[in-house]
């Protein structure tokens, strides 16, 4: 999405919010989003979002992508990809399907990353099933040590 | 029926041997008709209301973007065609709309292909084809009703509010407006906009304490606050060029 070589240009986005504007309210839009400059509120877009280093949001976030270089104050959910730069700074919780953190970024909150539906069924072993299972691992523990003395 | 409306300051000698190129080709093609001339004792209004009562249907403007602008504020209550031959300085509407200068724009006129362009409407009161600039000191901005904007105080922003910015085809005329606010970035004497945002907003509210001096394509208009920016759509029946085909 937001490759070094390849960033979102200025001219296939819809929005930029430049450092000199300061934005009040519900930011909802359908389209590519820049910040440079100051919002509260909410940030909602159904495409990506770009937050830039100089830049300081006091709101909850929504967006497919979203690279994060600036400092947030608020919870952000990606649909897909939240990107953390190094000079990230967030104050809330954190949910993306794909999440990147760069080293030396502050986070201060929750993270979720992936879908939750990759968690894998709890099997039920009954008390004694346990106890025979650990004494087989066990057996077997001592019979590689006894092969790797007589090799 | 066609009528064409001459500018002012076409009367000067410079354009004389175009205008005669222009009427003898608009004779050959055989959509010649009545020509009247702009001039400050003459009120448009009264003459395009007279015209349209003894049927014409057909406007063509002769002149640049301040005309067509002029002309723009009367028609839509008329509900006739409108054409543009470019002549003089300042035409971007014609570019635009794809619509070549001087004796060229006469093929264009004559093959007639016509589309319902947005306007862009200040106060219920003025309309405008592309854009309108004012000055952003202590100017609060409401778009859509949603989010409010606010500059700084003593940072010169220009704020320009476009309707039409491009035409590659007509599914290119879009239902918003597009917001830009360019904030100058002082380099010792030089003054150059670095700092530009760029918002979509299909109303946009202009607050401030003091009457806002607009320029609405070359128009200098000062208009008392708060000022409404909507658009207005599919108000404007207009005949334009052959459509460029958008390199993608």
């Amino acid at each position: 999405m937001f490759k070094e070589n390849q960033p979102l240009s200025a001219n296939e986005t819809d929005t930029i919010i430049g450092p000199s504007v300061k934005v009040e309210g519900d930011f909802i839009t359908e389209g590519n989003i820049i910040v440079e400059g100051t919002i509260c509120g909410t940030i909602k877009t159904a495409k990506n979002l770009k937050i830039g280093p100089q830049s300081k949001i006091f709101s909850n976030i929504w967006s497919e992508n979203a690279l994060v270089a600036g400092e947030v104050q608020g919870n952000i959910n990606c649909n897909n990809k939240l990107e953390l730069m190094a000079t990230a700074k967030v104050f809330g919780d954190l949910k993306a399907a794909v999440l990147i953190i760069a080293s030396g970024a502050v986070i201060n909150g929750k993270c979720q990353a992936g879908d939750g539906k990759a968690k894998a069924a709890k099997p039920e072993f009954s008390k004694q099933e346990k106890i025979e299972l650990k004494a087989a691992e066990n057996e077997a523990a001592v019979n590689l040590k006894t092969k790797n003395k007589k090799i | 029926m066609y009528y064409y409306l001459y500018d002012n300051f076409l009367s000067a000698k410079k354009y004389q041997s175009s205008i005669n190129k222009i009427e003898s080709r608009l004779t050959d093609l055989g959509i010649n008709g009545k020509i009247s001339h702009l001039s400050f004792l003459k009120n448009i209004k009264q003459i395009l209301t007279e015209e349209i009562k003894h049927g014409i249907k057909t406007i063509i403007v002769v002149g640049n973007d301040r005309t067509v602008n002029q002309v723009i504020n009367l028609l839509p209550d008329f509900n006739a065609l409108l054409g543009i031959i470019p002549l003089g300085p300042h035409n971007q509407i014609a570019k635009l709309l794809n619509i070549p200068e001087a004796e060229a724009a006469c093929d264009v006129l004559s093959a007639r292909m016509n589309t319902r362009l947005n306007l862009g409407l200040v106060n219920n009161n003025y309309y405008f084809i592309t854009s309108l600039e004012l000055l952003g000191n202590n100017l609060t901005i409401n778009c859509d009703n949603n989010y409010l904007i606010n500059l700084d105080g003593k940072n010169n922003s220009l704020i320009t509010i476009n309707n039409l910015f491009s035409f590659t085809n007509k599914s290119s005329i879009e239902d918003t407006l597009r917001l830009t606010i360019k904030t100058p970035k002082k380099l010792f004497f030089l003054k150059s906009y670095n700092n530009i945002s760029r918002l979509q907003a299909r109303k946009i509210n202009l607050s401030s304490k003091k009457s806002i001096p607009i320029l609405i394509t070359d128009e200098k208009r000062i208009i008392k606050t708060p000022i409404e920016v909507v658009i207005s759509p599919k108000k404007l029946k207009i005949i334009i060029g052959k459509i460029k085909r958008e390199n993608k």
